[in-house]
């Protein structure tokens, strides 16, 4: 099974997607002012699963705008992990390739997104077709 | 100062952190692949002691160091955007991220690739950015 592994810079949290290889995955580069700032560059597929694992303290959560989901952020060495949405689907999520550093995308340019003017419902719509069935662990993940 | 160089204003996305620093209109920025930098995507903008103050969020910086410990990396505790820091190749200075600049209107910004991989090799190139001006 194709998996993706990753880590923030001091290794605090550790991230994967798993079921859907690389070239099969997007990368987008939201424009907004957040993603901006951070250089994110976005991945998630509906088909694969994201595991995100921290331990106690070492994720800081950040809202803003529609406040729909936490931006995840390491709190010892500031790396933008990636987004979690609760939903009535479930936990889902987007990983920042550049903040974990996950292999292969290396070349691909991100393609520019912007979601300005979306309604609430919309967006949470468009992130459940999009984004990955998501859990976040305390436990560390696999090597 | 020279009145050739505008104070421009930026900071992090929560706006808990703030900061201005004095730029020309052509100024040279250098895109890192070190560690560090590819994890951020932190476009740097080095400028002299003199030439950047915190206007707003001291309280609010995290700072984290590794390896050497020589450079400073703050980020906003809130929302995480390193707006700027203190560099290695420059402890007399500051490096401000160009993404966080409020209004690049006026403002040429040319990227360089920077090779913070063999940073030992290529550190000393950027010392003079942070140089002051008699």
């Amino acid at each position: 099974m194709t998996r993706l592994a990753g880590q923030c810079h001091c290794g605090a949290v550790q991230a994967s997607i798993e079921g859907i290889a690389a070239a099969e995955l997007s990368l987008r580069a939201c424009q907004c002012g957040f993603c901006r700032r951070h250089g994110a560059m976005s991945t998630s597929h509906p088909q694969a699963r994201i595991t995100i694992a921290a331990g106690e303290g070492a994720l800081n959560r950040y809202r803003f705008g529609q406040k729909l989901s936490d931006f995840l952020i390491c709190a010892n060495c500031g790396s933008y992990v990636g987004s979690l949405a609760e939903t009535d689907i479930g936990p889902i999520a987007i990983l920042n390739v550049r903040g974990v550093d996950l292999p292969g995308f290396e070349g691909r340019a991100a393609e520019p997104m912007t979601y300005d003017g979306e309604t609430p419902e919309a967006r949470t719509e468009r992130r459940k077709a999009r984004w990955s069935p998501a859990e976040l662990t305390a436990q560390p993940s696999r090597a | 100062m020279s009145e050739a160089f505008a104070w421009r204003a930026g900071g992090c996305h929560c706006g808990g952190v703030r900061f201005e620093v004095a730029l020309p209109s052509r100024v040279e920025a250098q895109s890192c692949n070190c560690s560090m930098c590819a994890k951020t995507g932190f476009v740097h903008v080095i400028v002299p002691e003199s030439r950047f103050r915190l206007t707003k969020g001291a309280d609010r910086l995290a700072e984290y160091t590794f390896n050497t410990r020589v450079a400073k990396h703050l980020f906003c505790s809130e929302c995480g955007i390193k707006s700027f820091y203190r560099p290695r190749s420059n402890p007399d200075g500051w490096s401000v991220n160009a993404r966080c600049l409020d209004e690049v209107e006026g403002l040429e910004i040319v990227i360089e690739a920077f090779d913070g991989q063999n940073w030992e090799a290529n550190g000393a190139s950027l010392a003079h950015l942070s140089r002051e001006h008699a």
